[in-house]
């Protein structure tokens, strides 16, 4: 795992930005549906291709399933359609971001990776619509400007908890 | 700490842990005899002086004394054979030593320092030890006498080698239960070979023939050496090596050249003992001044302890041992790694052997395919013996109850005995921990509640002595473990009428709302003790409810059964492993799943005429005129099945806890031996699927729950 990681990290433009230490971090990019998003790296154990997926009945739509990770059985999740925009169909670009958050190891099925890019907190903006309801927005901590490009950086935890924890909280009243 | 340290410590704890368990099962096994057996003296002996020496050098001080004090008490039995030793006493001593060790060495494994003072537990001892002595010498048997003059305490370094070379004779002698004396033989000779011109010794072949050890242990270890060095180098040189006793003396040098035909000379001989050297403590020397004062033959100390008359009383009933295996304790977590790298391996098999790179038109693949049987077959083979690793006999477990009910048994003064059966059923690691303590209870509770007290039982025309017994046995895929006891039962009047009284049952309930078996089920409601009073050891309601937490988290369940009058039992139903279960695999649509072998009572090719249909879509099957209720798993998972039609699919008939249904499916796999993995916490609790498992070509299959999945 952290030898993936490793080849990433070497593979990005530390060398270029290097300059820039101060209060930046590196976030792994992606794409999925026209925007990109980024997120942070620290919360990434390594990237897969698309593999096969045990779909597990009776559950939210946006999980997809189980991958057998090594042995381990891990659950993924489509990005997609947690931001309730349309499904997709898997190709070999599709690939899985495996994040550790939390001691909680997920997978992310996202349509293309992108980049490692470093972007300075103070290339960060607030959203404005945080404030609003949009359900999609609330992923979304911070407008990461690169270049001429806007990263929407995601904050993993809410990605895979906050409707979960609410209904786990749920089913714990009910016992 | 360093790591070092760690590790030293670790094994400390493993070794010496080990050994109390030993000494333990061996004191429990001859409580009820009158005495131990010269060969469970040698080995408390040899237990005690393990633990003092690692002791010792782990600097644990009040552990290292309080083995060096139960030392002597054995020391003393082995060497002077006193009749009459209160056996129950020193069982009592044993327990209360190991007890304490016990307790330093959960102190010790919890990051902590031995605190513990084991001063009064010494004194105690010592008390005991001097009482043994004390009936002796009012017997009139000769007590040995401290010589003090005798003891050589002090050897002085001669005059600086001689000019010319001095012959020896040398006999060394060990002590009898010395294990590989032949290896201890060579390292003597090895470092008299640096000092000496010449030296000859039998027997010879010490290092390559083990059974040298019985001879030299028989008839001592003999050299001949011709050396510049005086009779007190040599003695000096001889001791440190775990000899018992040397005798060296000067012979002439056709007696050197003569070898070991000759009759060695032992006329003005100069015995030294080196049992001082050795830092044995005094009764030791004490005893061998007194062998000393015999005549001294070669041979003698073992013909001494072997005499007759002292085996009689000693060695009264020499029980053969079990077989002993050999193990070697590996961490749970390198299992658990191993369990997980299996199955890449056979992951990575299949991905090898079904290569898409093979399909080219008109390969020949027939020595692939041979070597490719072959390597199938011994991954196979590999994931079975790794799964039966996690596989533990109760022996271990079963015996910890025998320590129970003694010491329960005794303070309550009762009269139990503990019958055992079956104790050599295997079951997986991780269950054997999680039922350790509801045993415990439940064999506290017999004994506590269950078995009446000697004049109760005699009124009643039983046997005085209570029994209880403990069985395991394997069936249908579970472990069963039944505690019962011969005791006074339970009355369902009485615990009715109590678990009313505390609330467990609603008011408006009668005694006719509930069979038996249902009320005895109540004394595993938390809060619930019909025992009037709280005594030490259970009363307080909480024992039962600890039992069926320990249970549930295992997926067990308890049964119990009572007659009034005659004695109750409860039984522990448990699967036999949590990891591995042989199951059915199955596939609906492009999914598959497992089904537990044992929960599936058979299948059945049905036509449509069986099955009725109710209104609201409820569906029956009828087997043999009997009706079951059909799941449809398709229906139910809303997994698209190409199979419509009852006829084209299987019907499973399951059975849970005498509940039967029948679940359809579009068609069985095979049967398979399955790794049990839980579906990760991520996701939210599904009915009817109690996990997931990994098969063979790396793709993931949900294991269905019998219990829940009509829900």
């Amino acid at each position: 795992m952290a030898e993936e990681k490793d080849v990433v990290i070497a593979a990005d433009d530390i060398e270029l930005e290097g300059s820039a230490i101060e209060d930046a971090k590196q976030y792994m990019t992606f794409k999925s549906g026209s925007e990109y998003y980024g997120i942070e790296l620290k919360y990434v154990n390594e990237i897969m291709g698309i593999q096969p997926i045990t779909a597990i009945p009776e559950v939210e739509d946006y999980i997809r399933g189980l991958i057998n990770l090594r042995g381990k059985i891990v659950p993924v999740i489509d990005v997609r359609i947690r931001f309730k925009q349309e499904p997709f169909e898997y190709n070999d670009r599709t690939c899985i971001i495996i994040v550790n958050v939390k001691n909680t190891v997920i997978g992310l099925i996202v349509e293309t990776i992108d980049d490692v890019v470093t972007i300075k907190d103070k290339d960060i903006e607030t959203p404005p619509s945080l404030t609003t309801t949009k359900a999609k927005d609330k992923y979304v901590y911070g407008f990461g400007k690169v270049g001429d490009e806007v990263k929407l950086l995601l904050n993993p935890e809410k990605l895979i908890r906050d409707e979960d924890m609410s209904a786990i909280d749920a089913a714990y009243e009910d016992l | 700490m360093s790591e070092e340290m760690d590790s030293m410590l670790d094994m400390y704890l493993y070794e010496n842990g080990q050994l109390l368990e030993q000494l333990e099962l061996t004191t429990l096994q001859k409580k009820d005899e009158d005495s131990f057996d010269e060969a469970d003296i040698n080995e408390f002996f040899r237990v005690m002086h393990t633990i003092k020496g690692s002791s010792g050098i782990m600097m644990f001080d009040d552990i290292m004394k309080l083995a060096h004090k139960l030392e002597d008490v054995f020391f003393y039995i082995r060497e002077s054979k006193p009749d009459n030793v209160p056996h129950l006493e020193l069982v009592d001593k044993i327990f209360a030593v190991s007890d304490f060790f016990r307790e330093e060495f959960d102190n010790i494994k919890e990051g902590g320092e031995p605190t513990m003072d084991s001063s009064d537990l010494i004194k105690d001892i010592d008390k005991f030890l001097s009482k043994i002595k004390k009936e002796i010498v009012s017997e009139d048997k000769e007590l040995p006498e401290q010589e003090e003059e005798e003891a050589p305490t002090q050897f002085y370094i001669g005059a600086v080698g001689g000019e010319t070379a001095k012959y020896y004779y040398v006999e060394c002698y060990y002590r009898n239960d010395t294990e590989m004396v032949n290896i201890h033989a060579y390292a003597l000779v090895n470092s008299l070979k640096e000092k000496v011109d010449e030296m000859y010794y039998t027997p010879e072949d010490i290092i390559t023939n083990e059974e040298t050890a019985d001879v030299i242990l028989d008839q001592g270890f003999r050299i001949l050496i011709k050396a510049h060095i005086s009779l007190d180098e040599l003695n000096i040189l001889l001791g440190g090596f775990d000899v018992e006793s040397t005798n060296a003396s000067e012979c002439s040098k056709e007696e050197f050249e003569a070898g070991f035909d000759v009759p060695a000379p032992i006329v003005g001989s100069d015995t030294i003992d080196l049992g001082d050297l050795g830092g044995e403590d005094t009764e030791e020397a004490e005893q061998k001044e007194e062998e000393k004062k015999d005549d001294i033959t070669p041979g003698d100390y073992v013909i001494k302890s072997k005499s007759a008359g002292k085996k009689a009383t000693l060695a009264k009933s020499k029980k053969s041992k079990a077989p002993a295996t050999s193990f070697i304790s590996v961490n749970v977590n390198k299992i658990d790694q191993l369990m997980d790298l299996i199955g890449e391996i056979v992951i990575a098999e299949s991905v090898v052997l079904q290569n898409p790179d093979l399909n080219i038109e008109g390969l020949d693949l027939t020595n692939f395919h041979k070597s490719a049987a072959q390597l199938t077959k011994f991954t196979s083979e590999m994931q079975d013996v790794i799964m039966s690793m996690r596989m533990m006999p109760l022996t271990n477990t079963f015996q910890k109850m025998n320590r129970i009910v003694f010491d329960t048994s005794r303070k309550l003064g009762k009269n139990i005995e503990l019958k055992m059966i079956g104790e050599t059923t295997e079951v997986d690691k991780n269950i054997i921990e999680h039922i350790s303590d509801p045993l415990m209870h439940m064999i506290r509770n017999s004994i506590d509640h269950g078995i009446e007290e000697k004049e109760e039982r005699e009124a009643a025309g039983k046997n005085p002595k209570g029994l209880i017994t403990l069985e395991a046995k394997n069936e249908a895929g579970k472990v069963i473990i039944s505690v019962s006891d011969d005791g006074g039962g339970m009355n369902p009047e009485k615990l009715f009428a109590k678990a009313k009284k505390n609330g467990i049952v609603p008011r408006e309930k009668s005694i006719h709302d509930y069979t038996n078996k249902e009320i005895y089920q109540f004394i595993t409601a938390p809060g619930f003790s019909t025992n009037e009073q709280v005594t030490e050891l259970s009363g307080r309601g909480v024992g039962m409810d600890v039992v069926m937490k320990n249970l549930q988290a295992i997926g067990g369940i308890l049964e119990i059964d009572s007659e009034y009058g005659k004695g109750s039992s409860m039984t522990l139903k448990i699967p036999l492993t949590l990891a591995i279960i042989s199951g059915i695999l199955l596939e609906v649509g492009n999914q598959r799943f497992v089904i537990e072998t044992n929960s599936v009572k058979e299948f059945i090719n049905v036509r449509q005429s069986n099955v009725v249909k109710e209104p609201d879509g409820g569906e029956y099957l009828n087997v043999r005129g009997q009706h079951y209720m059909v799941v449809r798993l398709s229906e139910k998972y809303h997994i698209d099945s190409s199979v419509e039609s009852i006829d084209e699919g299987i019907m499973i008939l399951t059975e849970y806890e005498e509940r039967r249904i029948c679940i359809f499916v579009d068609k069985l796999l095979g049967g398979q031996e399955i790794v049990v993995k839980p579906i990760p916490d991520y996701i939210k609790k599904v009915s009817g699927l109690s996990g997931c498992t990994q098969l063979g070509d790396g793709s993931i299959a949900l294991i269905l729950d019998i219990a829940t999945i009509a829900g």
